[in-house]
């Protein structure tokens, strides 16, 4: 089956989408963040390929499991897997997330950072953490075959060049050390050094969450007026709302504030969006819109 | 969907007469839709009769009540051959299972040939008496009923006869409330028969309405691991009275039959009609699924032994199971 290509920005955007499970009133866990990092083990997937997306997260403290780290949504690829596993010792608590995903769409895009948040146990304050965000090239098997050509060419000047250049680098640092030892007096030994998080920002309001996930996921329904879209859409705003996966409507509706206004009309509107016939598919997508906008509308 | 008379209608004159018992107006509705029938357990009193003489008092159809005793005959049930001596010849005399609605009482008082006459009659819609097969009227929906609370002298069901209902619903008491006003609507003054509000036209037409009804792929994904899961429901665990955990797969000698998948989609999507959707969801399918297993699992000896209740293995299973 063929798959629209959709723009980059929907992948930022469901990042925040993704962000929603947040849940209310849950309690922010307190930690040392000292690495965060989003990675995969290629930057050139292919078409069809599966291959990984990692997400790293090395904390201070000894805890058995992390909460309130939200992934982006991969609203360009094909989840296959999640294998997460959280490792402890007097050291910390390295947790690693692999994440197996296919593409199947060639061209560019960017996974939009993992987010994570926490109170900061260095000065007791809510932030939010932020991982790097992953520019991918995805390559159809033809691309990669041609470029496989020109490639090995380009490969062997490139290594070439690469070591010239570590050669000058390693130069150059040591005179500059031999410089700096001549010019500084003997000092104290410094403290242990304390790596900075990657980036964090102020833990958003709830309200501030809810309409910037409800934007967002009316740009996804714009963008692209498929059922899986309307699915993604669907289980980002019982996300945002504290419905855990799995549970019915019914059960949702019958959460305090759930059942009444605009949220329960948009609340049904996306079930119809996500379980009708094709023929009414557009229609129901439609008034799902129009919900989210009502929605939207009201959070304001 | 362009019917000008609603399923809902027929509820809704339904509701008017009885007080409570929203399951059993729901399961007779479903049947209805559904061309099934209905297996009901409780107390007797709970205004099953009644229930089932306003269903088709409202469709203008035939209602026939039928009373199992040890000593019922299956030609008491679909009808016999007399010899006319006027004419010289055998007239065939059709039994009470020629109507709409028939209500089965205490079903498990006959004995297993008596039983077998109407769960056929159920599964064929037609039954042949002498050299003659006779079409049952259409729609014709059976609710039979079981006491819970008198078993001697009784024939239980086999699994394999009971595999023919549709859906069995516990019928328990009403509440405080109901029963106040069942006094009020009762006891003070003659009850108001229930008024036509549709024909039987409009329930071949809902019936096919129905059929129609969309159940997406992840409801039939949804369907087929409920009922796969009370094959193997060795990760389902189960509290006993005594407070012991059970795995729900040491209660059960087996799971559902495929019937009981087709049953949940057929009332998936009766229910989805109900609502007024031509959609089913998720919700349909859960607030069919405990009616739709519960008399197509065999449970073994230990649910009596552990002191467990059926309906709470059966709720532990579809809670095991992620709605879509």
């Amino acid at each position: 089956m063929a798959r629209k290509p959709t723009a980059p920005l929907i992948l930022v955007a469901l990042a925040y989408l993704a962000s929603a499970g947040t849940g209310r009133g849950q309690t922010l866990q307190r930690l040392t963040v000292q690495t965060f990092v989003l990675s995969t083990d290629t930057m050139q997937p292919q078409v069809d390929v599966p291959f990984h997306v990692i997400v790293t997260l090395h904390v201070r403290e000894r805890v058995s499991q992390i909460t309130n780290l939200q992934l982006p949504m991969l609203a360009q690829l094909e989840l296959l897997g999640d294998e997460r596993q959280t490792l402890s010792d007097p050291r910390g608590t390295q947790y690693r997330e692999v994440v197996t995903v296919v593409v199947h769409d060639a061209g560019r895009f960017a996974i939009a950072p993992a987010t994570l948040q926490a109170i900061d146990a260095r000065d007791g304050k809510p932030k939010q953490w932020f991982t790097n965000d992953l520019p991918l090239s995805v390559h159809s098997s033809a691309t990669r075959i041609a470029n496989g050509v020109a490639g090995g060419l380009l490969r062997y000047v490139a290594r070439v060049f690469a070591a010239l250049i570590w050669l000058a680098l390693l130069v150059g640092a040591a005179v500059l050390t031999i410089i700096l030892l001549r010019r500084r007096a003997p000092v104290a030994p410094a403290p242990a050094a304390v790596l900075e998080p990657v980036s964090y920002q102020r833990v958003p309001s709830e309200a501030e969450l809810r309409r910037r996930q409800i934007d967002d996921a009316l740009l996804v329904l714009r963008a692209e007026r498929t059922r899986s879209a309307a699915v993604r859409v669907r289980a980002a705003v019982w996300r945002s709302i504290g419905a855990p996966e799995g549970e019915t409507l019914g059960d949702v509706l019958r959460r305090p504030g759930c059942g009444e206004g605009p949220l329960r009309d948009l609340l049904i509107a996306l079930e119809r969006s996500a379980f009708t016939y094709d023929e009414d598919l557009a229609a129901a997508i439609e008034d799902a819109g129009a919900a989210l906008e009502r929605y939207a509308e009201s959070l304001t | 969907m362009t019917v000008e008379r609603q399923p809902g209608d027929l509820r809704a004159a339904l509701a008017k007469t009885i007080v409570g018992q929203d399951g059993v107006l729901e399961a007779l509705l479903l049947a209805l839709l559904c061309n099934g029938h209905v297996l009901l357990e409780g107390p007797p009193g709970l205004a099953k009769t009644l229930a089932c003489r306003s269903l088709a008092a409202a469709l203008e159809g035939d209602f026939k009540r039928i009373q199992f005793t040890p000593d019922l005959l299956p030609s008491d049930i679909v009808g016999t051959r007399i010899f006319d001596q006027r004419e010289s010849r055998f007239a065939t005399v059709l039994g009470p299972i020629f109507a709409n609605v028939v209500l089965a009482d205490e079903i498990n008082r006959a004995p297993a040939k008596v039983q077998s006459a109407l769960l056929e009659a159920m599964q064929e819609r037609q039954v042949t008496i002498g050299p003659e097969s006779h079409a049952l009227p259409d729609p014709f929906v059976v609710m039979a009923t079981m006491n819970p609370l008198d078993s001697e002298g009784t024939y239980a069901l086999p699994i394999a006869q009971m595999d023919r209902f549709l859906m069995k619903i516990n019928v328990g008491y009403p509440t405080r409330e109901e029963e106040l006003q069942i006094l009020d609507r009762f006891a003070m003054a003659d009850t108001q028969p229930v008024r036509c509000v549709a024909t039987l036209d409009d329930v071949r037409t809902w019936r096919a309405a129905a059929h129609a009804v969309h159940v997406d792929e992840k409801l039939k994904r949804y369907i087929v691991d409920l009922v796969a899961i009370t094959r193997a429901a060795q990760s389902v665990a189960v509290k006993s009275t005594a407070g012991a955990t059970l795995k729900a797969a040491e209660l059960i000698d087996y799971g559902a039959s495929p019937r009981a998948t087709l049953s949940l989609a057929f009332l998936a999507r009766g229910r989805a009609l109900l609502d007024g959707r031509d959609f089913a969801l998720p919700d349909d399918v859960r607030a069919v699924a405990a009616p739709a297993l519960r008399h197509r699992i065999g449970f073994n000896y230990r649910l009596a032994t552990e002191n467990v209740s059926a309906d709470v293995v059966i709720d532990a299973m579809i809670a095991a199971i992620p709605a879509p």
